[in-house]
């Protein structure tokens, strides 16, 4: 059975889901229909995050062209191989409306949660990755995998709102640990059966789970949502572990490599060039053997420190103390951090893109969401702020364009990926951020 | 259930029913007060002293986040993550695989059961009590244990091993919120003042003092009632300070206060500063804590000799930055800088310096912003959003060869003149140390000015930044609120300064001793007291 998609979403917003919900979300799953026949297994669409801080360089990243086919341009060249696999957006803004600019906050925030911030450092809502986590981990071992390429434990952009943010895996070795240390059963093993110890851990965790109504009972009114996101938090434990019961149907060819050695992790840019394709590699691995199906994946912090060696000036203190070259018309040396920051993220493409999956790729069967905090870090500007949206979602997004936002929230992207991801809602955001109008020369 | 009803156990002989010693004491209906998650340093601290120093942590913490210069105050507003818990999970199981091994059952199980192949309830039952006590900071519940003794009963049935169910009933108390989460309770005092519940009185004196959970000394006098009455806490907190462990829960202020943790997120530029390891950051951090804990505690020196002493105590990868000899038989040496070193107190340890720098070159700004905030409590406004700082680092331009002639741009510039004239005179005076704490007197070929002027107040270089802060009075009462805010887990922003006026006074006409500051705060009224419980619809609470 083909269904359109877009029919399907209708049929949601419309409140007349209920009664066909399951079978409409089986063929949502299932709608990359060659890979299903070939293999008679489902491959589950996923979604990813890559951030980095500081943004771009408009005059070295923006092209003149929109649409399909769009002219190349130099901070861009590392993506050029994957050109027809992702979509550029520019030319969106996050709007403030009464809240405060909070510098390499504020515009990252918006774009993850469609909310500018109340508070410096805090989301009012869970990030977007959250959202669609809750909607299609189930049956996945982890609800999401974070990855700080900095080491920089601190540096996450998922949460599920509140100051505490999911806590990032911090070195190759730590993420492969993660994935595929203890606890982890080779699907593609004929000998596959299911651990018995996790029947005992999931009895034992039913133990604490039952402390709930008790505990609730030391907590004043202040401290509930606490006391609730540790019970959620142990909750997705016991899903985790129901996962773990379940063989994962891995339509990918990909074997499970062994651990990588301790490397040296810092924000110092060969370094990154050392540690980022590992991590990379390791991510799409993770999605590739449904460990999880949302990654994200933090370069740096919003104001990224990234440095070359021998020059004393890190990215953000470039941004704000290199005076525009008058005769570049553009500063020349934070340029090139914000070049690297592409070549990172190109490198998480790459690796996307190097699994064969069914009859496409992982990257086919994803929706990567790249994004910064800022359009111009020299001034912190929250109007055109670059993103890029890779990979088509299982065919839900169509990719190879350059969109230019003409000043609209940065929200309508935010919207766009959860409509194709196939959670059904109309609007999302906030405020002046509050948005109907998905990018929908995208959605396919 | 409107009574406390605690499992107290007269002795561990009469647990023969694991079960049935419950003795229900009548206490006043406590309220919640508030929860504070443990930090890393605390889980550590207290799986070390309840199962010995030999049991192995190993796992991730969620990181903490600084609110109102501490860490510890963000305790009071972070919960756990899925990953959080998920690695709590895991250090809870390998903590309970230890403690249950054959190698560590016979020190660690406080009795054997009556076949290791089959369940026994009894002594299942003695040792949840025993451990849940410390790990709960107050005795288990009556369900509290009955879920686990149950659990530990039908696992050691189905896998014919004793200590198999004993190793997962132990992880529930591991992983229970009960003991990640310290739940702090009140009572009723007197007027409309509510006050803390003797076992959250142990909780919070034990984890000022010693940085972890409460010893079963402190415990017994919590049961007794005994931190109820002034008399009782005050000999309690004599006892803990008496104690060596007191080092302890004092670095980790210091620690904490210091924000030491800024090295786990540094990387100094190794092509512009060579001798940078890792293991520098691991002794520099090691070295202000003993120059601080010798100041304030060993020798029980005024606390605002910290801003001036020249003492201090280095490894031989400090010496290097320091170009001092390094000639001990150990791995440190205790070291007098000479006068003429312009090494003045804790501001001029490599800590400080390169925490507060960038990965390259030093940064005032960073260095001023900091030290205001970590011993004036004078946090820095954010800069607004759009400054164009590109005049600060033209280098080409030939009046601006050093970073005060650059910094001094700001000053012309009104909006930014408001905060920089604020931070950037301290971090200015500092600028005979380079971004790795060494010394240098030029920068691209001119001779650095490291003069300052705070406010009518002028003065040079780092000696001079000492004297200034030595005699600033803001300094010891900034050192003040943040132990207090420390040790109630409050943003130090928020503190009233009316909860700890009259331990500042005892401080102030004392010398400035740092023990006369906790031995004040820790034994004042204020040190417990809780807001008056909001009318909720949740049911009073109980324990």
């Amino acid at each position: 059975m083909k269904l359109d998609r877009r029919f399907l979403l209708r049929g949601m917003f419309q409140g007349s889901a209920i009664s066909v919900a399951l079978p409409f979300l089986d063929c949502f799953l299932d709608s990359n229909g060659a890979a299903l026949a070939a293999t008679g297994k489902r491959i589950p669409t996923r979604f990813g995050t890559y951030f980095w801080g500081c943004g771009l360089t408009k005059e070295l990243y923006l092209p003149k062209k929109t649409g399909l086919d769009y002219d190349a341009t130099p901070q861009l060249a590392a993506l050029e191989p994957y050109k027809k696999k992702i979509n550029l957006i520019s030319g969106m803004r996050a709007i403030v409306d009464d809240s405060p600019n909070y510098q390499h906050w504020t515009g990252s925030a918006a774009i993850s949660t469609g909310i500018c911030p109340v508070k410096d450092r805090q989301f009012d809502a869970q990030t977007i990755d959250q959202t669609i986590a809750a909607a299609i981990g189930q049956g996945a071992r982890f609800k999401s995998i974070e990855v700080a390429c900095s080491g920089n434990k601190g540096d996450s952009v998922s949460s599920l709102g509140g100051p505490n943010t999911n806590p990032p895996e911090v070195s190759p070795l730590g993420l492969y640990t993660r994935l595929f240390g203890p606890g982890f059963q080779d699907p593609s093993k004929g000998d596959w059966k299911p651990d018995p110890q996790v029947l005992v851990q999931q009895s034992a965790l039913s133990v604490v789970a039952d402390d709930r109504k008790r505990m609730l009972q030391y907590v004043g009114a202040n401290d509930r949502a606490r006391i609730d996101q540790y019970f959620t938090s142990v909750r997705e434990l016991e899903q985790t572990m129901a996962a773990q019961l379940q063989r994962p149907e891995v339509v990918a060819e990909v074997a499970i490599p062994s651990a990588p050695g301790e490397m040296e992790v810092n924000k110092s840019v060969p370094v990154l060039r050392g540690v980022v394709p590992v991590m990379a590699q390791l991510v799409a691995l993770g999605l590739a053997t449904d460990q999880t199906r949302v990654v994200n994946v933090s370069l740096a912090e919003g104001a990224s420190t990234i440095f070359m060696p021998g020059d004393p000036k890190p990215f953000h203190q470039a941004t704000h103390e290199e005076p525009i070259d008058a005769a570049l018309g553009y500063q020349a040396v934070t340029s090139h951090f914000s070049t690297y920051s592409m070549e990172f993220f190109a490198m998480l493409v790459k690796a996307l893109d190097d699994v064969k999956e069914g009859d496409g790729t992982l990257l086919d069967h994803s929706l990567l969401l790249a994004y910064t905090d800022t359009g111009f870090a020299k001034l912190h500007t929250l109007d055109n702020i670059p993103m890029f949206l890779a990979g088509s979602a299982s065919g839900r997004i169509k990719t190879g364009y350059h969109i230019a936002g003409g000043d609209s929230p940065v929200s309508r992207v935010g919207l766009t990926i959860q409509q194709a991801m196939g959670i059904p809602i109309d609007n999302w955001g906030t405020g002046s951020m509050q948005t109907k109008k998905p990018v929908s020369e995208i959605l396919a | 259930m409107d009574k406390r009803i605690v499992l107290k156990f007269a002795g561990l002989g009469l647990l023969a029913a694991g079960l049935c010693a419950a003795v229900a004491i009548a206490a006043p209906q406590p309220a919640p007060a508030g929860l504070r998650l443990l930090t890393e340093s605390e889980y550590r601290n207290s799986i070390a002293d309840i199962f010995g120093p030999g049991i192995a942590i190993q796992g991730r913490f969620e990181p903490g986040r600084r609110v109102g210069g501490l860490l510890a105050a963000s305790t009071t507003v972070l919960s756990v993550t899925p990953a959080g818990f998920g690695a709590f999970s895991k250090m809870a199981d390998n903590i309970a695989v230890q403690v249950v091994d054959t190698k560590n059952r016979a020190k660690l199980v406080p009795c054997t059961p009556k076949s290791a192949k089959a369940p026994d309830s009894a002594c299942a039952g003695q040792f949840l009590s025993q451990y849940g006590r410390l790990l709960f900071r107050r005795p288990l519940t009556t369900d509290e244990l009955k879920s686990r003794v149950d659990l530990a009963g039908n696992l050691a049935k189905s896998s014919n091993d004793f200590y198999y169910g004993l190793r997962y009933s132990l992880g529930t108390l591991l992983s229970a919120p009960v003991f990640l989460f310290r739940t702090e309770l009140a009572v009723p005092a007197e007027g409309k003042d509510y006050t803390l519940d003797s076992y959250s009185r142990a909780s919070r004196l034990s984890f000022l003092m010693w940085d972890t959970t409460p010893d079963s000394e402190l415990l017994r006098a919590a049961e007794d009632g005994e931190l109820m009455t002034t008399a009782g806490v005050s000999k309690q907190v004599d006892r803990l300070m008496a104690s060596p462990r007191l080092e302890v829960g004092m670095r980790a202020f210091f620690a904490d206060m210091l924000q030491l943790d800024t090295f786990s997120d540094i990387t100094k530029d190794v092509l512009i500063y060579q001798k940078f390891t890792p293991q520098m950051a691991n002794s520099a951090q090691e070295e202000t804590l003993r120059t601080v804990i010798d100041v304030t505690l060993r020798s029980n020196q005024d606390v605002r000799d910290l801003m001036t002493t020249r003492k201090t105590y280095l490894d031989r990868t400090l010496a290097s930055i320091y170009n001092v000899p390094f000639n001990a038989e150990g791995d440190w040496m205790s070291y007098e800088f000479p006068a003429s070193s312009g090494r003045n107190g804790v501001l001029t340890q490599t800590s400080m310096l390169a925490m507060f720098s960038h990965p390259g070159r030093s940064s005032p700004t960073k260095r001023g912003v900091a030290l205001m905030d970590i011993f004036l409590c004078e946090p820095t406004p954010l800069p607004p959003a759009n400054v164009d700082f590109s005049i600060v680092n033209d280098v080409s331009n030939p009046k601006m060869k050093t970073v005060r002639e650059r910094l001094m741009a700001h000053a012309t510039n009104a909006t930014c003149a408001s905060c920089h004239n604020h931070s950037d005179p301290i971090g200015l005076s500092l600028e005979h140390f380079d971004s790795l704490g060494s010394t240098r007197l030029m920068e691209n070929g001119q001779t650095i000015d490291v003069s300052a002027k705070i406010g009518n107040k002028s003065f040079s270089g780092a000696e001079g930044l000492a004297s200034y802060l030595h005699d600033n009075p803001k300094v010891p009462a900034c050192m003040a609120r943040k132990l207090y805010s420390y040790g109630v887990g409050t943003s130090s922003e928020d503190v009233n300064p009316a909860s700890f006026k009259a331990a500042y006074k005892s401080f102030v006409d004392g010398g400035y001793r740092l023990r006369t500051l906790l031995k004040g705060l820790a034994t004042s009224s204020e040190f417990f007291s809780a807001p008056a419980p909001v009318a909720t619809p949740t049911k009073t609470a109980s324990r």
